[in-house]
């Protein structure tokens, strides 16, 4: 089922659109160091990816793959070759979404270790000089994958339209909710994916993000949800009634 | 409950559309077509089946047990959908071995045994082509390869000789009745009587969800022959042709609709038809078109249910 899924997010059409979507922060990257912007070094590579990579790439990547795991064999008809199979639909579920995950890392991790790569060699420095930047990039980028496939998963389970409210959550829940006060910001993964950063990174435009969640519990926090809203998904399926479209 | 499916007062409903209606039948040993016009049924009884929906009331047996999140059962049986929908992007090989994994089969026999299946099939040829380049009978085939592939004990086939070529059909009326000759069962739908007339005499008849008749095909048929068929006869000399086939005595009636057509009502369609050519020659009638109002399963099935 895994291999299905990865088969399936990997050598599809899709996939080229995908890649070059995931491709942004080494294009971006490339295109600073082609046109040799003095600036460019190591902050303002964090300085464009967080808003770039964390708000923009990942979770148009996470939505458009994780979204359709389920609900696109539901609308084409092909989930009675699953059903069909000596494998519960909890495990259908989780093993989709090892093969989401799988995925959307072999998209996402070598365009932003190629761009971290590309801002070190045009400063001129060794590859592991900001090895805490790069760190606290791929850590937001697993757990951040995880966190947010789960959550559009469970979307795409519960609801028929999942792409619509995927937006509205990735794209304008997750936007607006570091602006509101108190607590809220908390229910929210780019909360926990800046203070990933914030912890890992010694110097960073997150340095003065205020979160009083150290990087650890922010990992922790995200582990758990993608656990939970995985979890949440199996229910769902299990109980869950198919009805072919005509 | 001891027959491969069993059935007892099952209902489902798809919000305030009936999907089943107190549908209680026992499906026996070897194939068993159930037939139905679009919309009976059929389709519903197969996803409660294959445990793909949970009935709103009754109860469903399939090889003694329940369907619905049966996951051991799935192993015994072998399911063809009705739509045609499969991965397009993968070759046939690959859609029956993918399949073949999900059964728990190592990479080596999934190999072997998909391609026993997709040679049983006829698809031998064009194995190594993504199926979204398959036409729809060469999907049908892909599919019930699929089915049949990991040697289940029943096979449940959604219309699977629809849009099916003539070739086709040869290849899948072969393979299903190779199928029940070496053991399996077999519960096959279809909306039209003669195409599974060829591989059983066993047939439950449904109609708006609810089993209407079952039994021997030529009971069936007797049953259905008791109901006068209309034909409609297109001439332009309707009083001549009445007089002429009001001779035949499994003619119950003749109607006179417009100056140019006809309706007989006759008990026995196929001595009518095979006898009406011979009436015309004899009598020189100048016939111009024939055809069966009431010739589709629904109409049939309006008689049944009276």
């Amino acid at each position: 089922m895994t291999a299905l899924t990865v088969r399936y997010l990997l050598t599809t059409r899709r996939v080229i659109a995908m890649a070059l979507f995931a491709a942004v922060p080494l294009l971006l990257a490339g295109s600073l160091a082609l046109a040799r912007v003095p600036t460019f070094d190591i902050l303002l590579f964090q300085v464009l990816m967080v808003p770039l990579f964390l708000q923009v790439v990942l979770i148009f990547v996470t939505l458009v793959n994780a979204a359709p795991l389920i609900r696109e064999e539901i609308e084409d008809n092909t989930l009675p070759y699953l059903l069909t199979r000596p494998i519960g639909k909890p495990a259908i579920v989780a093993w989709k979404y090892a093969g989401y995950l799988v995925a959307v890392l072999v998209l996402l991790v070598p365009p932003l270790v190629l761009a971290y790569g590309v801002t070190e060699a045009y400063g001129g420095l060794a590859l592991g000089t900001d090895s805490d930047v790069l760190a606290g990039f791929l850590v937001a980028t697993v757990l951040g994958s995880a966190a947010y496939g789960a959550l559009f998963l469970f979307i795409s389970v519960v609801l028929r339209k999942p792409l619509a409210v995927g937006l509205l959550v990735g794209f304008v829940w997750e936007s607006i909710v570091g602006s509101i006060p108190g607590n809220v910001p908390k229910f929210s993964v780019i909360y926990y994916l800046r203070s990933i950063l914030k912890g890992m990174i010694d110097v960073g435009p997150l340095s003065g993000f205020p979160t009083d969640v150290s990087a650890g519990v922010a990992a922790g926090v995200l582990v758990g949800l993608s656990v939970a809203f995985l979890v949440a998904a199996m229910a769902v399926f299990q109980r869950n009634e198919f009805r072919q479209k005509a | 409950m001891t027959g491969v499916v069993e059935a007892h007062d099952l209902s489902k409903w798809y919000g305030e559309v009936l999907g089943l209606n107190g549908f209680t039948a026992s499906f026996g040993s070897g194939i068993t077509g159930l037939v139905g016009p679009n919309g009976a049924g059929k389709s519903t009884l197969f996803k409660l089946l294959i445990g793909q929906l949970r009935s709103d009331k009754g109860e469903v047996r399939l090889l003694g047990e329940d369907p619905w999140n049966n996951v051991p059962l799935k192993r015994r049986l072998g399911y063809c959908p009705e739509h045609n929908q499969v991965w397009g992007w993968m070759t046939a090989t690959r859609f029956v071995e993918t399949l073949l994994r999900l059964d728990g089969l190592p990479a080596a026999d999934a190999r072997t045994k998909a391609a026993e299946a997709l040679e049983l099939v006829g698809l031998t040829k064009a194995k190594d082509r993504p199926l979204k380049t398959y036409s729809r009978g060469m999907r049908q085939r892909a599919k019930l390869a699929q089915a049949l592939a990991h040697g289940p004990e029943v096979l449940i086939l959604d219309e699977p000789l629809s849009g099916a070529d003539p070739v086709g059909r040869v290849h899948i009326l072969r393979t299903i009745s190779r199928f029940a000759r070496e053991g399996g069962h077999v519960l096959m739908s279809t909306h039209v009587l003669y195409e599974i007339e060829r591989i059983t005499e066993n047939i439950v008849l449904i109609h708006n969800g609810k089993g209407i008749a079952s039994g021997n095909l030529h009971a069936i048929r007797a049953l259905i022959d008791q109901h006068p068929h209309a034909v409609r006869i297109a001439t332009p000399q309707p009083r001549e042709v009445a007089q002429a086939l009001a001779g035949m005595d499994h003619v119950v009636a003749i109607e006179m609709p417009t100056a140019d057509a006809l309706i007989v009502r006759t008990r026995q369609p196929d001595a009518f038809y095979r006898e009406l050519p011979e009436i015309v020659v004899e009598h020189r009638l100048d016939v111009r078109g024939l055809e069966s109002p009431d010739d589709s399963l629904e109409a049939v099935f309006r008689y049944l249910v009276g």
